[in-house]
């Protein structure tokens, strides 16, 4: 402390503990709780490839999910099926990204599939029923990812598949 | 060259506990109004402040410079 440089050298070094300490403390005093939802589905393949067309109704308030360390939430829909090879798979069909508390009451009203679904083997023939869950997973300011599950539905049967729908 | 012990103890002893206590402090007021932004602020804020009152070669530390032998 014997010049201006030395007591730089203590008061940033003592600065970054303590910046540390906090990050830490904020990090550790999450405070999660859960709630909500209803989700259905309806399906009808497609020929060649089968592609497999969902329609859905979510209402899910997941306003509880947004602390002071929330930057934001990833909320998805996924289906899950075991193929006729008895292979479970997990399909994301639907994601949103939701940056503020304000919007964090999601309501989809016939919301669709946005990415492709279809089974490897070309064919959803003798797939188990699909179950699908809505999920989220909250990304916070400082901290560990952390990850959700808001809803989930009993197993829809999945259709024969049909021709080109106009 | 004026060096004084006494001055030098006090500045590292501010400079600690002004920061430690601080860093509580932020995080208290931003955990209270839910902000983050306001910790973050407060914390950087009440850095600047320390260092202000402790980097530059204030007078106040020197009161006690050491009296070296004339022989």
């Amino acid at each position: 402390m014997h010049s201006a440089l030395a007591r730089v050298n203590n008061v940033s070094s003592l600065f970054s503990t303590c910046l540390m300490v906090l990050l830490a403390a904020v990090a550790l005093i999450d405070v999660v709780s859960l709630k909500v939802y209803n989700a259905k589905a309806k399906r009808y393949p497609f020929k060649e490839q089968e592609f497999g067309f969902v329609k859905f109704d979510i209402d899910a308030d997941l306003t509880p999910l947004f602390n002071w360390n929330t930057k934001q939430l990833f909320v998805y829909l996924e289906a899950e099926y075991a193929s006729s090879h008895g292979v479970n798979n997990t399909i994301v069909l639907w994601d949103r990204i939701v940056p503020r508390k304000e919007d964090a009451h999601v309501v989809v009203s016939s919301g669709r599939n946005k990415y492709k679904l279809k089974e490897l083997y070309e064919s959803f023939k003798n797939t188990s029923p699909a179950t699908f869950s809505l999920k989220y997973n909250v990304m916070p300011y400082v901290g560990l990812l952390t990850y959700g599950e808001a809803a989930r539905t009993e197993g829809h049967e999945i259709p024969e598949a049909r021709d080109a729908i106009a | 060259r004026l060096q004084d012990f006494i001055g030098q103890k006090r500045v590292d002893s501010i400079a600690r506990v002004a920061l430690a206590a601080c860093t509580i402090a932020s995080f208290a007021v931003g955990y209270v109004l839910q902000s983050l932004r306001v910790t973050m602020g407060a914390f950087a804020l009440s850095t600047l402040l320390v260092a202000v009152m402790v980097v530059p070669p204030w007078p106040v530390y020197n009161r006690h410079p050491v009296r070296w032998r004339k022989d």
